[in-house]
């Protein structure tokens, strides 16, 4: 899987790889067992310190998307959310408030807010439909 | 330990104006820190005064635990630098420079020197006078890392440099840290090779460190107020608010600097002085700077 960096922009570098990863394992391209870069050459070809990608790496590896095994490397970890489900819904609590209230201020109601969120999960839902489909 | 230990520095040119009026920031083992601060601040000043080059008038320094005044050769033995101009001697050929470094340096790589010299095709039969200024940072650079010190010390290293030379310089500099670990200390005016290199950011603002954070943490922690101007909110109302780093006056609206979470700034200005609808955003690097540098004097 390729990364894009952008320096100059308001996310962090490290959210930047973050969410791309995220995003990948999210949309299929990234498969439990796949093995992502060692941190070294990720740094090396995205040219960005190594301390920043041991750092995403990190909390990846806290979020339990990925495993680190010693002398083996960096893995997706099989099971798509290890963590306890009531759990991955408080994480999802302070980026559905800043969400609702980027909508409120927007004047976005909620029914339409819901309906954006069901369109994006239709996209999602394809995305990984035609990833399954590779050899 | 610590790398790097400036404790109260204070120098000054001329009699009674200093140029570093009391910095004090210590570097850990590893660090990568992106020293800031607009032409003047005095960020070569003080990385020559790590280098021992020149003495603090008032405080102290210490690399590796050492003064770099008294105990010259051992620092100097386990720091590589790149200054801001160009300090090879111009009569000599590049393979000379090269082979008087290495004559310096017991802990030499060939290996690093020669991939170095491969990357960059380096014209080793050249003079260093007939080199561009492109090439010369790059036989500096490589004159600095090929020892591979514990400490490089970087003065606008990427200074005159294409954008294609700079993503090289950083490139090497990246390798280092892979392959060595080393600790850097570099002053730098290009915001995005800060972003990919520092984990770290020291501002220098007259005289003393402005901002000393990490730089995630500034992205995150930091923002910025945008004030209408209608008569009834003063520079000096926002300034005196904790957490307000400086305020910038532009013709149509206030722009201050804060410590501090945008949300939270909406409510400190709601609270403390009753503005509501002031725009708070976070910050890029380059903002930042711009926004400070600009602003406090």
């Amino acid at each position: 899987m390729q990364f894009v960096i952008a320096a100059g922009s308001e996310l962090p570098i490290y959210r930047q790889l973050m969410r791309q990863i995220t995003d990948g394992i999210a949309g299929g391209r990234l498969r439990p067992g796949d093995k992502l870069t060692s941190q070294r050459e990720l740094a090396q070809q995205l040219v960005i310190a190594p301390l920043t990608v041991k750092k995403a790496y990190d909390e990846l590896e806290r979020e339990g998307l990925i495993r680190t095994e010693r002398g083996r490397g960096t893995f997706v970890t099989t099971s798509a959310s290890p963590l306890d489900p009531r759990e991955q819904r408080e994480r999802l609590r302070d980026p559905a408030r800043r969400l609702l209230s980027r909508a409120h201020l927007g004047g976005v109601s909620l029914a339409e807010l819901v309906s954006l969120l069901q369109e994006l999960s239709a996209e999602l839902q394809s995305e990984r439909l035609s990833e399954e489909d590779r050899p | 330990m610590t790398i790097v230990d400036f404790q109260n520095v204070h120098r000054a040119y001329t009699e009674g104006v200093d140029v570093l009026a009391g910095v004090s920031f210590s570097i850990a083992p590893g660090q990568v820190v992106g020293l800031l601060g607009k032409n003047g601040a005095g960020k070569t000043t003080l990385l020559r005064i790590a280098m021992g080059m020149i003495d603090p008038q008032q405080g102290s320094v210490r690399v590796f635990g050492l003064d770099p005044r008294t105990q010259p050769l051992e620092v100097k033995s386990r720091v590589g630098y790149v200054s801001e101009e160009q300090i090879l001697p111009s009569y000599l050929r590049v393979d000379q420079v090269i082979a008087l470094h290495k004559g310096l340096f017991p802990t030499w790589d060939d290996d690093l020197a020669h991939d170095m010299i491969t990357r960059f095709s380096i014209p080793g039969r050249q003079k260093i006078k007939t080199l561009s200024k492109g090439q010369a940072r790059q036989v500096a650079l490589l004159c600095a890392v090929a020892h591979r010190p514990e400490l490089l010390l970087l003065d606008e290293p990427a200074g005159g440099l294409d954008p294609a030379a700079r993503r090289e310089f950083l490139e090497t500099s990246i390798q280092l840290l892979n392959e060595t670990g080393t600790t850097i200390l570099f002053s730098s005016h290009y915001m995005t090779d800060v972003e990919r290199l520092a984990d770290r950011i020291v501002m220098i603002h007259d005289g003393k460190v402005l901002i000393d954070t990490e730089l995630d943490e500034l992205r995150e922690n930091y923002s910025l107020a945008l004030v209408q101007r209608n008569g009834q909110i003063s520079r000096d109302r926002l300034l005196a608010l904790e957490a307000c780093l400086g305020v910038r006056e532009r013709a149509d609206a206030l722009h201050a600097v804060f410590e501090m979470e945008p949300e939270k700034v909406e409510e400190l200005l709601s609270r403390e002085i009753g503005l509501t609808g002031a725009r708070c955003t976070r910050i890029a690097l380059e903002e930042m700077f711009i926004e400070l540098a600009g602003g406090q004097s």
